[in-house]
């Protein structure tokens, strides 16, 4: 009996060193494809061409910022990064005091029909947003929001609203209706439960989806690709498409299109730093029950 | 408690029978003032817009030549004689339905890796957020960069070891799996993220009388796993399968739809033909077969989805 313990034990024991050997080849494996590349566009960024233009490979470069001044000095650099941000800080925002007040109608104000109105209204997500941009081109211009930031602001909050209000109903329906009802009964107005009483408890959701909101933002092409013209509503990721276009006598500029890249990055990377918990609440708040 | 409910129902009924109580009417008010930003904004930038796009593939609207007239299903005949968008329209279905099932496996690989228990699990939980939150764009030029036939870190390698020259966006074929297995990198960690919430919520238990049954891990993850979060997989599936779809950017920057028009896809043509040319009946009517392709991936999936919805 007890030789067939320890036998047993043995097996369990090498099962066991296998598994978490393959637990620990898949780890690196994966670290590996996930950041080489970004490896390889901070070692393009931070280094001059002619440490990226030659063979064997220099793997670590020495580092410069050269790339960066070329960018300040012949692309309007400042001015696209000064649009990213106004661009994304204003998309969240608008986003987020639009959904967050359908949210709360959706979860708290149950009148015949809302289930199936936040179902179709859900479904305007899979309105592919490509296909919209020829009539949204004629749209803006006649309101002379064509090459605006307000423009881009406005349509890339519509097309993020859906999915925000989806998780913040989520979140507000968390939320016991017995500290509201209290409220209500202590003659509070709406105004005064949306903002002090069911803000701060739900400030969690609301973070998860500014955070997400904010990286869909800044990330975005397809609308300031669209309808920007001039830099005054240019953003980054347009600009990133300007250089590549930017031929030189030598082939691509690698060095400066990776030093767009690694400038778009760098913020992206901090804040998923900061807030992972709260991006992975967010990501799954809709879908996970 | 069923009875009183059904009593206060009832009660209700009578009451606006006649006239919506001053409590109900406000509900709906608020209700109403509530909601109406955000339907608003769809409404004109959304729903407005689609039914324009249908619209518009009517006619033969082109800013550059002047024209708008109502010209029936011309533009839809001209798509089956465009090269351009013949080529895409096949590597779009390609595409989108082979990178979907891909990250979908990928992704369910990436979440039972960030499930295990070992050392280091926090930091491949963090940087799984990275190839999901950098920009798509700047995604797409870093592999361009990172597979360059000259200077590229992964042809160069290639070469050390073979001895041969590695030259991917040459050949439509090598440059079709590139865009594809790109789109994997930058997709598969969004899906382990939400497999991994769902495989969270499986209750141990069943693992532990499964392993007591003498199950082995592969068992364990089909039997036990894999119907559990079967319905995510399909909603996921469905969701980035309609988002591939109408996107563009991964191709913009890694391809540029080349060679030729190899991996251009109708996102990419779509915007080159409104927005670079200003032939807005022509994009208009390829935006009509993206939205038939949407529909359909619709229909597809709510059959799909009944056949697999489970409760746990």
């Amino acid at each position: 009996m007890a030789a067939v313990k320890t036998y047993y034990q043995e097996r369990l024991r090498i099962s066991a060193i296998w598994n978490s050997a393959g637990i620990y080849i898949a780890f690196i494996v994966f670290s590996v494809v996930v950041l080489l590349p970004i490896y390889w566009m901070l070692r393009s960024a931070f280094a001059v061409q002619a440490d990226l233009t030659q063979t064997p490979l220099v793997y670590l470069p020495s580092p410069t910022l050269h790339n960066f001044e070329m960018l300040i000095d012949q692309v309007p650099f400042v001015e696209y990064t000064r649009n990213s941000i106004v661009f994304s800080v204003g998309t969240t925002v608008t986003t987020l005091i639009v959904s967050y007040l359908a949210a709360y109608a959706f979860a708290r104000l149950r009148i015949r029909g809302s289930g199936i109105l936040l179902w179709v209204f859900l479904l305007t997500m899979a309105l592919p947003d490509v296909g919209t941009i020829v009539p949204l081109y004629r749209i803006l211009s006649r309101f002379n929001l064509l090459d605006t930031i307000t423009g881009l602001t406005i349509v890339l909050s519509s097309t993020l609203t859906p999915f925000t209000v989806w998780v913040l109903v989520a979140f507000i329906k968390q939320v016991p209706y017995e500290i509201e009802e209290a409220a209500i009964i202590d003659g509070a107005s709406l105004p005064t439960i949306l903002w002090r009483i069911l803000l701060p408890l739900t400030a969690p959701g609301l973070v998860t989806m500014g955070v997400i909101n904010f990286i869909n933002a800044w990330n975005n092409l397809l609308y300031p690709l669209s309808f920007s013209v001039t830099p005054a509503s240019k953003t980054l990721s347009v600009s990133i498409t300007e250089v590549f276009a930017g031929f030189s006598p030598w082939g691509r500029p690698w060095e400066l299109i990776m030093a767009v890249g690694v400038t778009m990055v760098i913020p992206i990377t901090l804040l998923i730093l900061v807030s992972q918990r709260a991006i992975v609440r967010g990501l799954t708040g809709g879908a996970v029950k | 408690m069923t009875s009183t409910l059904e009593n206060n129902a009832v009660a209700r009924r009578k009451m606006t029978l006649r006239l919506p109580s001053k409590a109900t009417r406000r509900r709906y008010l608020l209700f109403v003032l509530l909601v109406s930003p955000a339907f608003v904004l769809r409404l004109a930038t959304a729903v407005y817009p689609i039914v324009q796009t249908i619209l518009y593939s009517f006619r033969n609207y082109s800013l550059l030549k002047g024209t708008n007239e109502f010209v029936g299903l011309e533009n839809y005949a001209n798509l089956a004689n465009n090269y351009g968008v013949r080529g895409a329209l096949s590597f779009t279905i390609i595409y989108v339905v082979a990178s979907t099932i891909l990250g979908l496996i990928v992704g369910l690989l990436i979440a039972q890796l960030l499930n295990a228990n070992f050392k280091g699990r926090t930091f491949a939980r963090t940087i799984n957020l990275i190839p999901w939150a950098i920009p798509t764009i700047v995604a797409g030029y870093a592999f361009r960069w990172l597979l360059d036939d000259q200077f590229g870190l992964i042809p160069y390698w290639f070469t050390e070891l073979t001895g041969q020259r590695m030259v991917v966006f040459i050949d439509p074929t090598y440059a079709r799996l590139t865009v594809i297995l790109v789109h994997v990198w930058k997709d598969a960690p969004f899906m382990a993220v939400v497999f991994l919430a769902g495989m969270q919520g499986i209750p141990l238990d069943l693992y532990e009388a499964a392993r007591v049954d003498g199950a082995n891990a592969w068992q364990r993850f089909w039997h036990i796993t894999m119907p559990l979060v079967a319905p995510l997989v399909i909603t996921m599936g469905l969701f980035r399968l309609v988002w591939s779809l109408a996107s563009f950017d991964l191709v913009f920057g890694l391809t540029s739809g080349g060679p030729g028009v190899a991996t251009s896809v109708l996102a990419l043509q779509i915007f080159r033909e409104g927005i670079l040319f200003f032939k807005f009946g022509f994009a208009s009517a390829i935006s009509g077969v993206l939205l038939l392709l949407v529909a359909v991936i619709g229909l597809v999936g709510l059959r799909l989805y009944r056949r697999f919805d489970v409760t746990y």
